[in-house]
């Protein structure tokens, strides 16, 4: 698939932290091993406990549009061609205190609304400069 | 605090659009310090003490260029952009209560044509930290971030884009008072608000604020000493800063979401002041986009967020017959974007009489710094002392 973004828009510096959540294919959440309160994004401290061992809890990826923005002016020359878009903040289904920003790529911005449900879907990307292979988290919409 | 200290004198660059400054913005800083301390009728050797909030300003270059005999106290407060200007007051203020120092100047100098637009990506395509998880997908600057809050606090609680027109009219109106203004001379219809284009729905060009240079500065320093001063002291009656838990929490993951992080700043300064918000005879209240304002205001007490909407409406915020003249200047969105302390000495001038859209006998003064970004502050400028 190619991306909903021009290929050459800004891409994630992979590191500990957002490793599983940008190149497992998977929607891994960060839990603290002491206390279990998922966390996103992944942060070096549990806000809950203060521990910082964690592991990842995979969300089934399901949720609802919470607020979205739609861009209109292109705030950097590669967003030219992309404007306008919409981007929205998912709220979990499994996981309702987490929220995540994505794209809706199947749903045109003039159409996109507030408790609309969604699902993950993924974007497979490579980062020429790095070599990292990147699965993005994205969404659609889901039909009923 | 209480009135135990005061600004005594105010400086202004004038104001340009982004990129047309004839000075750096070294310069610029330079100039507003050196009217402040005209103003205040205090040689400029004799300021002590620098505060600022994200500036590029180093006081070490600073006091040399001006000729400070002896500094004492430097900081610049944490955290965010805009939401600083009130708390760069209130550090000047309890360092010359506490004694650290005697004339404190708390400034901010901005040439986003030289250091970059605040409004458009900078920087390399790559990208890391909590930004990660916002800017591949194309959400950057901060009209888009706050437009992401407002259109959630719109949907909770039925506000409609009518109240943001509310807040950028009156700017509007109230910078056609003003020939200091970037936007004096273009007035602003209703109709030329809808007709706007987007930038980031729900906010129109007319919702966001100028990208703009210049540099603004006030002196702080102990009511004993104002006394013996020209100028009439604006008595700083209360100040306050503060976020909710987790109110860091990135890519609008905090649990209070929608929120302008001014619920604690209200409670503080009302409980520290001992007035509320229906005592207040005008408000400058930072505009980088319109919808935050709505939040602040609603946080900080002046009505319930269903009922924002009702309170910006019907000329309410409107100089002169308004129960609340906001942005007397024209504020962020048109006098010009000054990261908001031209909004600071605004709120002094009204308590001097020296607006150009002034309110009739002003005894309290309301500062709202930046809402949207945490920590919030806020301070209150008194005509009596105490």
């Amino acid at each position: 698939m190619s991306r909903f973004l021009p290929e050459a828009w800004m891409l994630p510096i992979v590191d500990d932290l957002n490793r599983e959540f940008f190149t497992s294919g998977k929607l891994l959440l960060q839990q603290c091993v002491d206390c279990q309160t998922v966390q996103h994004p992944p942060e070096e401290v549990c806000h809950q406990c203060q521990g910082m061992e964690f592991v990842h809890v995979e969300s089934a990826g399901r949720g609802a549009v919470y607020s979205f923005a739609v861009m209109h002016y292109p705030v950097h020359a590669e967003l030219q061609s992309a404007v306008p878009y919409a981007v929205v903040l998912v709220q979990l289904d499994d996981h309702p205190s987490v929220r995540i920003v994505g794209n809706c790529l199947d749903v045109p911005p003039d159409e996109v609304e507030i408790d609309m449900p969604v699902q993950v879907t993924w974007e497979t990307l490579a980062d020429a400069e790095t070599g990292e292979q990147l699965r993005m988290p994205q969404w659609q919409a889901i039909r009923r | 605090m209480l009135g135990e200290t005061a600004v005594v004198g105010i400086g202004e660059t004038d104001f340009y659009r982004a990129g047309q400054a004839p000075l750096s913005e070294f310069q610029l800083a330079c100039v507003a310090v050196k009217r402040a301390a005209e103003d205040a009728g205090i040689p400029l050797e004799d300021i002590d003490g620098y505060v600022a909030y994200s500036d590029r300003q180093d006081p070490v270059r600073l006091s040399a260029a001006l000729g400070t005999k002896r500094t004492t106290f430097t900081a610049q407060c944490w955290g965010g952009g805009g939401n600083g200007t009130a708390h760069a007051v209130s550090i000047a203020a309890a360092a010359v209560e506490a004694g650290y120092a005697r004339h404190v100047v708390a400034f901010r100098s901005l040439a986003q044509g030289q250091f970059g637009r605040f409004g458009r990506a900078r920087g390399p395509l790559r990208v890391t930290g909590a930004r990660a998880y916002t800017s591949p997908y194309g959400l950057v600057t901060p009209a888009q971030e706050c437009a992401m809050q407002t259109r959630r606090f719109m949907h909770e609680y039925g506000v409609s884009q009518e109240a943001l027109a509310e807040i950028s009219l009156a700017s509007y109106e109230h910078a056609q008072r003003n020939p200091r203004a970037v936007r004096y001379g273009q007035p602003l219809t209703r109709e030329q608000y809808h007709d706007s284009r987007w930038i980031v729905e729900p906010f129109h060009l007319f919702d966001c604020c100028q990208e703009s240079d210049g540099s603004a500065a006030v002196v702080i320093t102990t009511a004993e000493r104002a006394a013996d001063l020209p100028s009439t002291p604006a008595y700083i009656k209360a100040a306050a800063q503060g976020m909710g838990q987790r109110a860091g929490a990135t890519a609008f993951t905090e649990p209070e979401f929608p929120t302008a992080h001014y619920k604690i700043v209200g409670e503080e300064l009302w409980a520290r002041s001992g007035v509320g918000p229906a005592d207040i005879d005008v408000a400058q209240v930072y505009e980088n986009f319109t919808g935050p304002v709505l939040i602040g205001l609603a946080e900080m007490g002046f009505a319930p967020p269903d009922g924002i909407e009702e309170f910006v409406s019907d000329g309410n915020i409107r100089w002169p017959d308004g129960g609340l003249p906001m942005n007397t200047s024209g504020g962020n969105l048109a006098e010009a974007y000054i990261h908001g302390f031209e909004l600071v000495t605004e709120a002094v001038r009204q308590i001097r009489g020296e607006s150009t859209s002034q309110v009739e006998d002003a005894e309290l003064s309301l500062v709202i710094s930046g809402p949207g970004y945490c920590p919030g502050s806020s301070v209150l400028f008194s005509k009596d002392r105490g």
